[in-house]
């Protein structure tokens, strides 16, 4: 039983992961979106999977949040975005995509090595798939450090609260309920003003690539 | 009740903005008067902690105030106070709709960083604190120009991304309770967690704390996280730079100071106070250097705010003397720098620039408002008979007394390289003749009255520290350094 | 001597069937882009038509050009006898494992590469050096892939890591597995010269990769290489299918046991070929400054398959 377990939430978290590289090798907006839904709902399948092996109902209510807000709401914005932006890809950012997925991988070994003595302090039968959880993290912060388009940190941002999110699923079975949904709130409040900007910064600068703000530059 | 009186005014002003449209400066009235409630409330909590108690409420006891809370409280609604007395809406050139934006989101801005210092659930404070960002970052460009537009963006995001990390440092704490002592609302309760963090596990904490500390570091513009600071602190409104630099570096400091605190109990005195120490001089570095160079003079306070963090977190390393100074640094440092931002807004309002060029002649300019910079300058730079001279002082003087002599003497060379670029600077705007398009003599004159008082506190606390103060900030020490 | 009869029939058997699998997926590549395309055995005709012609040869060309096809030829053949296609105990089993398959067909690309060069043609030169770019950068990401496999099997012997997947078939769903597959799965269509890395259809001078190496060959040493080849396409094909998911390969050396895997094997050539097809008719050819970033995508999977059976251990 808790082989099926472990090995459930390891493949869960390996396609999070996974996910999570897609904004690292492909160029279109598109497919950011896509994989961030994807990305959203295998966190869902991993909040019911813990809930339905650990015996925590309230994480059949955190999936059915993460479904609805990450997984249908944030898109549908993100998606409209999409159509207005699609044209802007990102063809240039700061470090090429083959560096990129070279050092993405080196971050997430790095991530297990820096989880080692927590994987080593938990007895849940989840531990072994929290390095994955710190790998998505790392990778998420460096795709907001090396990329130019505004809408890439977007999604690199949701993504490392995914990454967060996954991590306290696999070490805590989740945080507690109240707290848990005032993280929901401020994502999704965090999201809503981020989206604000990105079109601010299409009206002011006529482009959402981020190296143009240069004015302040000292 | 405290507490209520304390966070309730100023949900109730931002609600008030909310429904009246259009705007009218009778909201604005309402909000100021409003406003001075919780300073009250924040009065009242000092009493209570100095009579010995810790007031708390709400259900699991989740509103928890003591001596540091206190501290904070009481500078995030004085703060707050002076935004809404001073800031746009109050029959000044701003429009209605900017004045109406500006009354709702300062004013949740202040609730939630009330909420922030006041809660002892670790997990609503890291959610207060990110409502900071979101409340605040939507004033950053009252008025849209691509500078702003730019600082807000970079505000946004990078503060964003930082407290999410900070919620990974915060989650990766509770992962460690929970392996403990099971599943339990009680583990985010910042009691709970310093009462039982002997026995924690101090690898997993000790990372944990390395997250904890570059996410609520780069909310307290902890060098090399702070590169959102000057930009956003310089093109904010005046009255939300002085909030931003005044108090929610404090409030992200104070959030430092909590996990700090478990972090000692259970790994022990070392490594804490040296990471944080190592961050504290490396901001003061580029604090004190960034400030020679700078041709704005906004920005420049904007640095001199990232030396003065950095000098916060030197003292946070050096034990309970440290404390005592760097608590007693933040309250000088939310006064005076609220004071300078709010000041330094007046200025740009007349000259039409903010560039330390276009700015001469200022003490003919507006001899009061120039009097009260200049003043305000020296007592930043640490000066006497300013706050600040004697908390830097005592500052060094922990530092010698925990055998840091080379720490100091790189902290003193610091401040000495930042004191002569201040006042380089500051000579240049202070005399000279006006440009001949601005105008000569004082308006407004009211509003110099509460900035006067703040000069004033300064004052006081420079000359000797009144023993309410005092007590208070032994508590704190005793709350940090058990 | 049993054992020695199952190996020569595996040999034989793949041997015979690599051409028909490359008829396979060019007929199904055809019928998905709604052409009639030439029937799947047409590749046969081809190996015979070639054998049959003169060879021609160039005469800046030494005899590293004429050992080049023989040599390709062999090796791949030798990797053939290693590869568990059928049975997993063969006599042959013992003396090779998959390292040892991986380097022999880098030696045939080593010399096909060498090759190209040899003739002082400028598309020879130019396809070597694209070749041995994207050979370069393969490595790594199949010895990780491999070392992936080996962790979890605890031996890099093929037919072990066989018979371990067939013990615990619920290790066969562990992301090790699945991002090894994943990443042998990309290095199989850069190695074997399928789109998006190069496009085995087209003779056109930017984008090849294989058909410029090969262009100078004609006659029988071109029907060698053409069947080394598509032999390096089944051998790769049968690698990710026996590898990966065992089911149905022969452990004991019974008549109904061997039929049953040369069934399972078709089928899993058969499904690998449609997905190879579907794949080829979906994505065009990436440009070539794309393709290493392709293959560092694989060479990241694998990274991820290595640490995650080192976790699972």
């Amino acid at each position: 039983m808790d082989t099926l377990f472990a090995r459930l939430v390891v493949l869960e978290s390996s396609a999070a992961l996974i996910l999570g590289l897609v904004l690292l090798w492909r160029r279109g907006v598109p497919a950011y979106v896509s994989a961030f839904t994807w990305q959203s709902i295998v966190l869902a399948a991993t909040a019911a999977t813990v809930g339905w092996f650990g015996h925590h109902g309230e994480l059949y209510v955190v999936a059915a949040l993460l479904v609805l807000v990450k997984g249908i709401a944030i898109p549908r914005l993100l998606g409209r975005m999409e159509r207005r932006f699609a044209t802007q890809r990102e063809l240039a950012p700061y470090v090429n995509t083959a560096t990129s997925l070279v050092v993405a991988g080196l971050l997430v070994l790095f991530g297990h090595a820096v989880m080692r003595p927590v994987v080593a302090a938990s007895e849940l039968p989840t531990r072994a798939a929290m390095p994955l959880a710190m790998g998505l993290v790392l990778v998420s912060l460096f795709v907001v450090v090396s990329r130019k388009k505004a809408l890439t940190q977007v999604v690199g941002f949701l993504m490392l609260e995914n990454g967060i999110a996954l991590l306290a699923l696999l070490g805590a079975y989740g945080v507690p309920l109240l707290v848990e949904l005032g993280v929901f709130l401020d994502a999704l409040m965090g999201f809503l003003v981020m989206q604000i900007f990105v079109y601010r910064i299409q009206e002011t600068f006529e482009t959402i690539d981020v190296d143009q703000l240069d004015r302040l530059r000292h | 009740m405290i507490f209520a009186l304390l966070l309730l005014p100023g949900l109730a002003s931002a609600l008030l903005a909310l429904v009246v449209r259009p705007y009218r400066a009778a909201v604005g009235g309402i909000n100021a008067a409003l406003s001075l409630v919780p300073v009250g409330a924040a009065v009242a909590l000092w009493r209570e902690v100095l009579a010995g108690r810790v007031p708390v409420a709400g259900p699991d006891d989740v509103l928890r105030a003591d001596a540091l809370s206190t501290l904070l409280a009481f500078c995030v609604s004085v703060v707050g106070a002076l935004a809404a007395w001073l800031g746009p809406g109050l029959g000044d050139g701003w429009n209605g709709g900017q004045a109406r934006r500006f009354r709702i989101f300062a004013n949740l801005f202040t609730v939630t960083m009330l909420f922030a210092v006041t809660t002892d659930n670790v997990g609503f404070m890291w959610v207060a604190i990110e409502a900071t960002t979101i409340t605040s970052a939507l004033l950053i460009p009252l008025h849209a120009s691509k500078a702003s537009v730019e600082a807000s963006w970079k505000y946004i995001l990078i503060g964003s991304v930082g407290i999410a990390l900070a919620f990974a440092g915060t989650v990766l704490a509770y992962f460690d309770f929970s392996t403990l002592v099971g599943r339990d609302t009680a583990a985010l309760s910042w009691v709970v967690l310093r009462d039982v963090a002997p026995a924690l596990n101090p690898r997993v904490l000790e990372l944990g704390f390395v997250f904890i500390l570059i996410g609520y570091g780069t909310k307290a513009g902890v060098a090399p996280m702070h590169t959102w600071l000057p930009d956003a602190h310089s093109e904010a409104p005046a009255a939300l730079s002085a909030m931003l630099s005044g108090v929610l570096l404090a409030v992200a400091l104070y959030a430092i100071v909590r996990w700090q605190t478990v972090v000692r109990a259970a790994v022990g005195h070392g490594f804490a106070e040296n990471v944080i120490g190592l961050l504290g001089v490396l901001s003061l570095a580029i604090g004190a250097l960034s400030l020679v160079a700078q041709r704005n003079y906004k920005r420049l306070l904007a640095y001199s705010s990232i030396e003065h963090t950095g000098l916060i977190c030197v003292g946070l390393g050096l034990g309970p003397l440290g404390v005592f100074a760097s608590m007693l640094h933040l309250l000088n440092h939310s006064v005076a720098k609220s004071m300078m931002f709010l000041l330094a807004g007046r200025v740009l309002l007349r000259y039409r620039t903010a560039e330390i060029d276009g700015v001469t002649g200022l003490l003919r300019v507006m001899p009061w408002t120039g009097g009260l910079f200049a003043a305000g300058m020296l007592a930043v730079i640490g000066l006497p008979p300013f706050g600040m001279f004697v908390s830097e002082f005592a500052l060094v003087r922990a530092g010698f007394a925990g055998d840091r002599s080379v720490t100091i003497a790189l902290v003193l060379a610091l401040l000495a390289v930042g004191f002569v670029g201040v006042l380089a600077h500051l000579n240049r705007m202070l005399y000279g003749p006006p440009p001949s398009a601005v105008s000569v003599g004082e308006r407004g004159g009211w509003a110099l009255v509460p900035l006067g008082a703040c000069l004033a506190a300064l004052v006081v606390l420079g000359l000797a520290v009144p023993p309410a103060v005092h007590d208070l900030l032994t508590r704190i020490v005793g709350i940090v350094t058990p | 001597m049993e054992s020695w009869a199952i190996e020569v029939a595996q040999a034989a058997l793949v041997l015979g069937l690599a051409p028909g699998l490359v008829g396979v997926v060019r007929w199904l590549k055809a019928r998905l882009q709604s052409r009639r395309g030439a029937p799947p055995w047409q590749p046969y005709y081809e190996l015979r038509k070639l054998f049959g012609k003169e060879v021609v040869v160039s005469r800046n060309a030494s005899w590293l050009f004429r050992l080049a096809p023989y040599v390709v030829f062999a090796s791949t053949a030798a990797a053939a006898c290693l590869v568990p296609a059928l049975a997993v105990e063969r006599p042959l089993d013992g003396v090779g494992d998959l390292l040892v398959v991986v380097y022999l067909l880098l030696l045939a690309t080593v010399f096909l590469a060498l090759a190209g060069l040899d003739p002082g043609s400028a598309f020879g030169g130019m396809g070597s050096s694209r070749e041995m770019t994207v050979a370069a950068l393969a490595e790594p990401t199949v010895a990780l892939a491999i070392f992936a496999l080996a962790l979890s099997a605890g031996s890099t012997n093929l037919g072990q890591i066989v018979a371990r997947t067939l013990g615990d078939p619920a290790a066969a769903l562990s992301p090790g597995h699945l991002l090894a597959f994943a990443a042998l799965f990309i290095v199989m269509l850069a190695e074997s010269g399928r789109l998006p890395v190069d496009n085995p259809g087209t003779h056109l001078e930017l984008t090849m990769i294989h058909e410029a190496m090969v262009l100078e060959y004609s006659g029988r040493y071109l029907a060698l290489i053409e069947w080394a080849a598509a032999l390096k396409l089944l051998l790769f094909f049968a690698l990710l299918g026996n590898l990966f998911v065992p089911w149905g390969v022969a452990v004991a050396a019974e008549p109904g046991a061997l039929a049953l895997a040369l069934a399972s094997l078709v089928v899993k050539l058969a499904v690998i070929a449609i997905v190879v097809a579907l794949l080829e008719t979906r994505v065009a050819k990436l440009r070539l400054f794309r393709v290493p970033e392709l293959l560092s995508v694989s060479f990241v999977l694998a990274l991820l398959a290595v640490t995650s059976s080192f976790l699972a251990r």
